[in-house]
Protein backbone atom coordinates (compact mmCIF):
# COMPACT_ATOMS: atom_id res chain seq x y z
CA UNK A 1 0.00 0.00 0.00
CA UNK A 2 1.43 3.37 -0.87
CA UNK A 3 2.24 5.96 1.76
CA UNK A 4 -0.50 8.36 0.71
CA UNK A 5 -3.22 5.78 1.14
CA UNK A 6 -1.80 4.72 4.47
CA UNK A 7 -1.86 8.32 5.63
CA UNK A 8 -5.47 8.70 4.51
CA UNK A 9 -6.49 5.51 6.30
CA UNK A 10 -4.92 6.86 9.48
CA UNK A 11 -7.09 9.97 9.31
CA UNK A 12 -10.41 8.15 9.03
CA UNK A 13 -11.14 8.08 12.78
CA UNK A 14 -10.63 11.85 13.00
CA UNK A 15 -12.73 12.46 9.90
CA UNK A 16 -15.51 10.33 11.37
CA UNK A 17 -15.42 12.28 14.60
CA UNK A 18 -15.64 15.60 12.79
CA UNK A 19 -18.47 14.33 10.59
CA UNK A 20 -20.32 13.03 13.62
CA UNK A 21 -20.14 16.40 15.33
CA UNK A 22 -21.47 18.08 12.18
CA UNK A 23 -24.28 15.63 11.46
CA UNK A 24 -24.96 13.62 14.60
CA UNK A 25 -26.50 10.62 12.87
CA UNK A 26 -23.85 7.93 12.58
CA UNK A 27 -24.72 6.57 9.15
CA UNK A 28 -25.13 10.03 7.67
CA UNK A 29 -21.78 11.04 9.13
CA UNK A 30 -20.10 7.99 7.62
CA UNK A 31 -21.73 8.76 4.27
CA UNK A 32 -20.14 12.19 4.40
CA UNK A 33 -16.76 10.62 5.22
CA UNK A 34 -17.21 8.21 2.33
CA UNK A 35 -17.97 11.04 -0.10
CA UNK A 36 -14.90 12.82 1.23
CA UNK A 37 -12.64 9.79 0.77
CA UNK A 38 -13.92 9.20 -2.75
CA UNK A 39 -13.23 12.79 -3.70
CA UNK A 40 -9.81 12.64 -2.07
CA UNK A 41 -8.79 9.54 -4.02
CA UNK A 42 -9.84 11.09 -7.30
CA UNK A 43 -7.72 14.12 -6.48
CA UNK A 44 -4.78 12.30 -5.00
CA UNK A 45 -2.47 14.17 -7.34
CA UNK A 46 -3.57 17.52 -5.92
CA UNK A 47 -2.23 16.54 -2.56
CA UNK A 48 1.17 18.09 -2.38
CA UNK A 49 4.03 16.38 -0.65
CA UNK A 50 4.58 17.87 2.75
CA UNK A 51 1.00 19.02 3.16
CA UNK A 52 -0.63 17.54 6.23
CA UNK A 53 -3.05 14.79 5.19
CA UNK A 54 -5.31 15.84 8.02
CA UNK A 55 -5.63 19.41 6.81
CA UNK A 56 -6.10 18.33 3.22
CA UNK A 57 -8.84 15.82 4.06
CA UNK A 58 -10.62 18.11 6.49
CA UNK A 59 -10.70 20.81 3.82
CA UNK A 60 -12.28 18.44 1.32
CA UNK A 61 -14.86 17.23 3.80
CA UNK A 62 -15.71 20.68 5.01
CA UNK A 63 -16.36 21.86 1.46
CA UNK A 64 -18.66 18.91 0.85
CA UNK A 65 -20.55 19.72 4.02
CA UNK A 66 -20.88 23.46 3.48
CA UNK A 67 -21.82 23.14 -0.21
CA UNK A 68 -24.61 20.81 0.71
CA UNK A 69 -25.83 22.99 3.57
CA UNK A 70 -26.01 25.94 1.18
CA UNK A 71 -28.00 23.96 -1.37
CA UNK A 72 -30.34 22.85 1.37
CA UNK A 73 -30.83 26.41 2.52
CA UNK A 74 -31.43 27.69 -0.99
CA UNK A 75 -34.08 25.11 -1.69
CA UNK A 76 -36.04 25.97 1.40
CA UNK A 77 -35.28 23.44 4.05
CA UNK A 78 -38.75 22.83 5.40
CA UNK A 79 -40.42 21.94 2.13
CA UNK A 80 -37.94 19.30 1.03
CA UNK A 81 -37.16 17.72 4.34
CA UNK A 82 -38.21 14.08 4.31
CA UNK A 83 -39.65 12.72 7.50
CA UNK A 84 -36.95 10.08 7.87
CA UNK A 85 -34.29 12.73 8.18
CA UNK A 86 -36.01 14.21 11.18
CA UNK A 87 -36.39 10.80 12.72
CA UNK A 88 -32.77 9.94 12.14
CA UNK A 89 -31.94 13.22 13.81
CA UNK A 90 -34.04 12.52 16.84
CA UNK A 91 -32.95 8.94 17.34
CA UNK A 92 -29.28 8.36 16.64
CA UNK A 93 -28.67 4.69 15.95
CA UNK A 94 -26.88 2.53 18.47
CA UNK A 95 -25.33 5.42 20.27
CA UNK A 96 -25.04 5.12 23.98
CA UNK A 97 -25.05 8.63 25.27
CA UNK A 98 -25.17 9.96 28.79
CA UNK A 99 -27.66 12.72 29.47
CA UNK A 100 -24.83 15.25 29.52
CA UNK A 101 -23.48 14.01 26.20
CA UNK A 102 -26.88 13.97 24.61
CA UNK A 103 -27.59 17.49 25.75
CA UNK A 104 -24.36 18.88 24.43
CA UNK A 105 -24.69 16.97 21.14
CA UNK A 106 -28.23 18.28 20.73
CA UNK A 107 -27.11 21.80 21.55
CA UNK A 108 -24.27 21.56 19.05
CA UNK A 109 -26.71 20.50 16.35
CA UNK A 110 -28.88 23.51 17.09
CA UNK A 111 -26.25 26.15 16.37
CA UNK A 112 -25.62 27.30 12.81
CA UNK A 113 -23.45 25.00 10.65
CA UNK A 114 -20.78 27.69 10.18
CA UNK A 115 -20.39 28.25 13.90
CA UNK A 116 -20.59 24.54 14.64
CA UNK A 117 -17.80 23.77 12.21
CA UNK A 118 -15.57 26.56 13.52
CA UNK A 119 -16.09 25.59 17.14
CA UNK A 120 -15.56 21.87 16.55
CA UNK A 121 -12.41 22.45 14.50
CA UNK A 122 -10.77 24.27 17.35
CA UNK A 123 -12.38 22.86 20.48
CA UNK A 124 -12.52 19.17 19.57
CA UNK A 125 -10.16 18.66 16.66
CA UNK A 126 -7.50 20.89 18.17
CA UNK A 127 -6.62 22.93 15.09
CA UNK A 128 -5.02 26.32 15.63
CA UNK A 129 -6.94 29.43 14.55
CA UNK A 130 -4.67 29.73 11.52
CA UNK A 131 -5.19 26.11 10.50
CA UNK A 132 -8.93 26.20 11.09
CA UNK A 133 -9.34 29.47 9.19
CA UNK A 134 -7.39 27.94 6.32
CA UNK A 135 -9.49 24.76 6.25
CA UNK A 136 -12.77 26.65 6.49
CA UNK A 137 -11.59 29.22 3.97
CA UNK A 138 -12.44 32.27 6.09
CA UNK A 139 -10.36 35.11 7.55
CA UNK A 140 -9.07 34.57 11.11
CA UNK A 141 -11.33 37.33 12.43
CA UNK A 142 -14.40 35.61 11.00
CA UNK A 143 -13.30 32.34 12.50
CA UNK A 144 -12.85 33.94 15.89
CA UNK A 145 -16.25 35.56 15.88
CA UNK A 146 -17.85 32.28 14.83
CA UNK A 147 -16.13 30.50 17.69
CA UNK A 148 -17.12 33.15 20.21
CA UNK A 149 -20.73 33.22 19.06
CA UNK A 150 -20.85 29.47 18.81
CA UNK A 151 -19.66 29.05 22.39
CA UNK A 152 -22.07 31.66 23.65
CA UNK A 153 -24.97 30.06 21.82
CA UNK A 154 -24.00 26.62 23.07
CA UNK A 155 -23.90 27.92 26.62
CA UNK A 156 -27.40 29.35 26.30
CA UNK A 157 -28.74 26.11 24.86
CA UNK A 158 -27.14 24.05 27.61
CA UNK A 159 -28.60 26.32 30.28
CA UNK A 160 -31.94 25.90 28.61
CA UNK A 161 -31.56 22.13 28.54
CA UNK A 162 -30.53 22.02 32.19
CA UNK A 163 -33.60 24.00 33.14
CA UNK A 164 -35.79 21.53 31.35
CA UNK A 165 -33.97 18.39 32.31
CA UNK A 166 -36.55 17.36 34.88
CA UNK A 167 -39.46 18.08 32.66
CA UNK A 168 -39.73 16.03 29.56
CA UNK A 169 -42.24 16.81 26.89
CA UNK A 170 -44.21 14.01 25.33
CA UNK A 171 -46.49 15.41 22.65
CA UNK A 172 -49.82 13.71 22.37
CA UNK B 1 4.63 41.74 31.56
CA UNK B 2 2.49 43.08 28.80
CA UNK B 3 0.02 45.73 29.83
CA UNK B 4 -3.16 45.93 27.81
CA UNK B 5 -6.89 45.74 28.23
CA UNK B 6 -8.38 42.29 27.99
CA UNK B 7 -11.87 41.44 26.82
CA UNK B 8 -14.11 38.43 26.41
CA UNK B 9 -12.32 37.74 23.17
CA UNK B 10 -9.22 36.90 25.17
CA UNK B 11 -11.12 34.22 27.06
CA UNK B 12 -11.57 32.37 23.81
CA UNK B 13 -7.97 32.93 22.78
CA UNK B 14 -6.69 31.68 26.13
CA UNK B 15 -8.94 28.65 25.95
CA UNK B 16 -7.81 27.82 22.44
CA UNK B 17 -4.13 28.27 23.18
CA UNK B 18 -3.90 31.41 21.06
CA UNK B 19 -2.99 33.87 23.80
CA UNK B 20 0.72 34.78 23.61
CA UNK B 21 2.69 33.25 26.47
CA UNK B 22 3.98 36.62 27.65
CA UNK B 23 0.40 37.80 28.23
CA UNK B 24 -0.63 34.93 30.47
CA UNK B 25 0.31 36.59 33.76
CA UNK B 26 -1.55 39.79 32.92
CA UNK B 27 -4.50 37.78 31.66
CA UNK B 28 -4.71 35.78 34.88
CA UNK B 29 -4.57 39.00 36.90
CA UNK B 30 -7.39 40.40 34.77
CA UNK B 31 -9.46 37.29 35.43
CA UNK B 32 -8.89 37.59 39.17
CA UNK B 33 -10.09 41.17 39.03
CA UNK B 34 -13.17 40.22 36.97
CA UNK B 35 -15.01 37.34 38.64
CA UNK B 36 -17.70 37.38 35.98
CA UNK B 37 -15.18 36.87 33.22
CA UNK B 38 -13.40 34.26 35.28
CA UNK B 39 -16.62 32.34 35.71
CA UNK B 40 -17.30 32.64 31.99
CA UNK B 41 -13.87 31.22 31.22
CA UNK B 42 -14.37 28.33 33.64
CA UNK B 43 -17.75 27.62 32.09
CA UNK B 44 -16.27 27.46 28.60
CA UNK B 45 -13.58 25.10 29.84
CA UNK B 46 -16.28 22.82 31.26
CA UNK B 47 -18.37 23.00 28.08
CA UNK B 48 -15.35 22.11 26.00
CA UNK B 49 -14.57 19.14 28.23
CA UNK B 50 -18.15 17.96 27.80
CA UNK B 51 -17.93 18.39 24.03
CA UNK B 52 -14.72 16.41 23.83
CA UNK B 53 -16.09 13.70 26.06
CA UNK B 54 -19.24 13.41 23.97
CA UNK B 55 -17.26 12.62 20.83
CA UNK B 56 -14.22 10.90 22.29
CA UNK B 57 -15.68 7.44 21.78
CA UNK B 58 -15.79 7.90 18.00
CA UNK B 59 -12.02 7.56 17.74
CA UNK B 60 -12.17 4.12 19.34
CA UNK B 61 -14.87 2.78 17.05
CA UNK B 62 -13.64 0.32 14.45
CA UNK B 63 -13.42 1.95 11.03
CA UNK B 64 -16.38 0.73 8.96
CA UNK B 65 -15.29 -1.66 6.23
CA UNK B 66 -16.99 0.40 3.55
CA UNK B 67 -14.70 3.34 4.31
CA UNK B 68 -11.56 1.21 4.21
CA UNK B 69 -12.68 -0.24 0.90
CA UNK B 70 -12.91 3.23 -0.61
CA UNK B 71 -9.26 3.86 0.19
CA UNK B 72 -8.17 0.46 -1.10
CA UNK B 73 -10.10 1.11 -4.29
CA UNK B 74 -12.43 -1.81 -3.68
CA UNK B 75 -15.59 0.13 -3.06
CA UNK B 76 -18.52 -0.73 -5.27
CA UNK B 77 -20.09 2.19 -7.06
CA UNK B 78 -22.59 3.66 -4.67
CA UNK B 79 -26.19 4.01 -5.57
CA UNK B 80 -27.36 7.59 -5.99
CA UNK B 81 -29.67 7.16 -3.05
CA UNK B 82 -26.94 6.31 -0.60
CA UNK B 83 -24.67 9.01 -1.95
CA UNK B 84 -27.09 11.75 -1.10
CA UNK B 85 -28.19 10.32 2.20
CA UNK B 86 -26.00 12.26 4.58
CA UNK B 87 -27.31 15.65 3.65
CA UNK B 88 -30.79 14.73 4.72
CA UNK B 89 -29.43 14.90 8.22
CA UNK B 90 -27.76 18.15 7.27
CA UNK B 91 -31.14 19.49 6.19
CA UNK B 92 -32.63 18.46 9.50
CA UNK B 93 -29.77 20.20 11.26
CA UNK B 94 -30.44 23.34 9.23
CA UNK B 95 -34.04 23.41 10.37
CA UNK B 96 -32.93 23.06 13.95
CA UNK B 97 -30.40 25.82 13.54
CA UNK B 98 -32.99 28.17 12.07
CA UNK B 99 -35.37 27.36 14.87
CA UNK B 100 -32.62 28.20 17.29
CA UNK B 101 -32.25 31.78 16.14
CA UNK B 102 -35.17 33.21 18.07
CA UNK B 103 -34.67 32.46 21.72
CA UNK B 104 -33.14 29.01 21.28
CA UNK B 105 -34.94 25.84 20.39
CA UNK B 106 -37.16 24.82 23.22
CA UNK B 107 -37.27 21.17 24.06
CA UNK B 108 -33.97 20.42 22.43
CA UNK B 109 -33.76 16.92 21.11
CA UNK B 110 -37.29 16.85 19.99
CA UNK B 111 -37.74 17.63 16.38
CA UNK B 112 -39.82 20.74 16.01
CA UNK B 113 -40.39 23.85 17.99
CA UNK B 114 -42.14 24.08 21.29
CA UNK B 115 -44.36 26.88 22.38
CA UNK B 116 -43.22 28.63 25.56
CA UNK B 117 -46.83 29.29 26.59
CA UNK B 118 -47.40 25.57 26.93
CA UNK B 119 -44.19 25.11 28.89
CA UNK B 120 -45.20 27.88 31.21
CA UNK B 121 -48.67 26.56 31.92
CA UNK B 122 -47.49 23.01 32.57
CA UNK B 123 -44.52 24.12 34.63
CA UNK B 124 -46.64 26.39 36.80
CA UNK B 125 -49.22 23.67 37.24
CA UNK B 126 -46.62 21.08 38.21
CA UNK B 127 -44.90 23.49 40.59
CA UNK B 128 -48.20 24.27 42.31
CA UNK B 129 -49.05 20.60 42.56
CA UNK B 130 -45.66 19.71 44.04
CA UNK B 131 -46.02 22.38 46.71
CA UNK B 132 -49.67 22.15 47.70
CA UNK B 133 -50.60 18.51 47.08
CA UNK B 134 -47.97 17.57 49.66
CA UNK B 135 -49.59 19.77 52.31
CA UNK B 136 -51.83 17.82 54.64
CA UNK B 137 -53.54 20.58 56.59
CA UNK B 138 -52.98 23.63 54.39
CA UNK B 139 -53.38 22.18 50.93
CA UNK B 140 -56.34 24.44 50.09
CA UNK B 141 -57.63 27.88 51.03
CA UNK B 142 -61.28 27.04 50.63
CA UNK B 143 -62.39 23.49 51.47
CA UNK B 144 -64.83 21.40 49.43
CA UNK B 145 -67.44 21.83 52.19
CA UNK B 146 -67.72 25.41 50.96
CA UNK B 147 -67.89 24.43 47.29
CA UNK B 148 -70.34 27.10 46.13
CA UNK B 149 -68.25 29.88 47.60
CA UNK B 150 -65.08 28.29 46.22
CA UNK B 151 -66.49 28.27 42.68
CA UNK B 152 -67.84 31.81 42.82
CA UNK B 153 -64.69 33.21 44.36
CA UNK B 154 -62.27 31.52 41.92
CA UNK B 155 -64.50 32.35 38.93
CA UNK B 156 -64.46 36.02 39.87
CA UNK B 157 -60.74 36.15 40.46
CA UNK B 158 -59.65 34.16 37.42
CA UNK B 159 -62.26 35.61 35.11
CA UNK B 160 -63.76 32.33 33.91
CA UNK B 161 -66.93 30.56 34.87
CA UNK B 162 -65.47 27.70 36.86
CA UNK B 163 -67.43 24.63 37.81
CA UNK B 164 -65.42 22.13 39.84
CA UNK B 165 -65.62 18.83 37.91
CA UNK B 166 -67.17 15.82 39.61
CA UNK B 167 -64.53 13.10 39.46
CA UNK B 168 -66.29 10.60 41.73
CA UNK B 169 -66.62 8.16 38.84
CA UNK B 170 -62.82 8.18 38.62
CA UNK B 171 -62.53 7.70 42.38
CA UNK B 172 -61.56 11.28 43.26
CA UNK B 173 -63.26 13.67 45.67
CA UNK B 174 -62.76 17.43 45.74
CA UNK B 175 -60.56 18.56 48.63
CA UNK B 176 -60.84 22.27 47.88
CA UNK B 177 -59.11 25.00 45.96
CA UNK B 178 -56.87 28.01 46.07
CA UNK B 179 -55.94 31.09 44.10
CA UNK B 180 -52.43 31.24 42.62
CA UNK B 181 -50.35 33.65 40.57
CA UNK B 182 -49.77 32.61 36.97
CA UNK B 183 -47.36 35.03 35.35
CA UNK B 184 -49.20 38.34 35.29
CA UNK B 185 -52.53 36.59 35.69
CA UNK B 186 -54.25 34.46 38.27
CA UNK B 187 -54.88 30.77 38.27
CA UNK B 188 -57.32 28.55 40.09
CA UNK B 189 -56.10 25.31 41.56
CA UNK B 190 -58.57 22.59 42.44
CA UNK B 191 -57.27 19.67 44.49
CA UNK B 192 -58.75 16.15 44.43
CA UNK B 193 -57.98 13.07 46.45
CA UNK B 194 -58.86 9.38 46.14
CA UNK B 195 -59.50 6.99 49.03
CA UNK B 196 -55.82 5.97 49.15
CA UNK B 197 -54.79 9.59 49.59
CA UNK B 198 -53.47 9.96 46.04
CA UNK B 199 -53.90 13.56 44.90
CA UNK B 200 -54.36 15.25 41.57
CA UNK B 201 -54.85 18.91 40.83
CA UNK B 202 -56.50 21.02 38.17
CA UNK B 203 -54.84 24.24 37.23
CA UNK B 204 -56.90 26.75 35.23
CA UNK B 205 -55.97 30.16 33.88
CA UNK B 206 -57.80 32.62 31.67
CA UNK B 207 -54.72 33.38 29.65
CA UNK B 208 -53.99 31.75 26.35
CA UNK B 209 -53.85 32.83 22.76
CA UNK B 210 -53.79 29.58 20.85
CA UNK B 211 -54.93 26.01 20.75
CA UNK B 212 -52.65 23.24 21.91
CA UNK B 213 -52.68 20.12 23.97
CA UNK B 214 -50.08 17.75 25.25
CA UNK B 215 -48.50 15.95 28.13
CA UNK B 216 -45.62 16.96 30.34
CA UNK B 217 -43.95 14.36 32.46
CA UNK B 218 -40.89 14.17 34.57
CA UNK B 219 -38.37 11.47 33.80
CA UNK B 220 -37.81 10.54 37.41
CA UNK B 221 -41.39 9.52 38.04
CA UNK B 222 -42.52 12.89 39.36
CA UNK B 223 -45.93 14.32 38.54
CA UNK B 224 -46.96 14.80 34.96
CA UNK B 225 -49.28 17.38 33.53
CA UNK B 226 -51.82 16.87 30.79
CA UNK B 227 -52.75 20.26 29.45
CA UNK B 228 -55.02 21.99 27.01
CA UNK B 229 -54.77 25.52 25.75
CA UNK B 230 -57.57 27.18 23.88
CA UNK B 231 -58.53 30.72 23.08
CA UNK B 232 -58.96 32.48 26.37
CA UNK B 233 -58.09 29.72 28.80
CA UNK B 234 -55.56 27.09 29.71
CA UNK B 235 -56.05 24.00 31.79
CA UNK B 236 -53.62 21.45 33.17
CA UNK B 237 -54.36 18.29 35.12
CA UNK B 238 -51.39 17.24 37.26
CA UNK B 239 -50.77 13.99 39.08
CA UNK B 240 -48.58 10.91 39.42
CA UNK B 241 -51.12 8.32 38.34
CA UNK B 242 -50.41 5.55 35.83
CA UNK B 243 -50.64 6.97 32.31
CA UNK B 244 -53.97 5.39 31.33
CA UNK B 245 -55.69 6.42 34.54
CA UNK B 246 -54.18 9.88 34.32
CA UNK B 247 -55.50 10.33 30.81
CA UNK B 248 -58.99 9.14 31.76
CA UNK B 249 -59.20 11.47 34.76
CA UNK B 250 -57.84 14.39 32.79
CA UNK B 251 -60.31 13.91 29.96
CA UNK B 252 -63.22 13.73 32.34
CA UNK B 253 -62.06 16.82 34.21
CA UNK B 254 -61.48 18.75 31.03
CA UNK B 255 -64.80 17.94 29.42
CA UNK B 256 -66.61 18.99 32.60
CA UNK B 257 -64.61 22.21 32.85
CA UNK B 258 -65.48 22.99 29.24
CA UNK B 259 -69.16 22.29 29.84
CA UNK B 260 -68.98 24.52 32.93
CA UNK B 261 -67.42 27.40 31.00
CA UNK B 262 -70.30 27.40 28.55
CA UNK B 263 -73.06 26.90 31.10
Amino acid sequence: MDAKKAAILGEIPRLRRYARSLLRDRDSADDLVQDCLERALVRLDNWQTGESPRRWLFTIMHHLFIDQMRKVNRRGEGAMLPLEAGEAQAAPAEQVESIASREIIDALQAISPDRRAALVMVAIEGFSYAEAANILGVPAGTLMSRIARGRDELRGLLDDAARRRAIRIVEK
Amino acid sequence: MTRRDFSERDIHMALDGELPVDEHVAYDAWLDANPEMKARGARYVADRAALRAAFAGVLDEPVPARLQKVVFGEAPVKAAVSRSRWWLAAAAAAVLAIGGVGGYVAGIGHFGLEDPAKDQLAEQAIAAHVIYAAEKRHAVEVPASDKDHLQTWLSNRVGLKLVAPDLAAEGFQLVGGRLLPAGENKAAMLLYEDEKGERISLFVTAESAEKAKGTYGSEEGGPEAIYWLDKGYGCAVVGSLPRAQMTAVAKSAYSQLLAGLDS
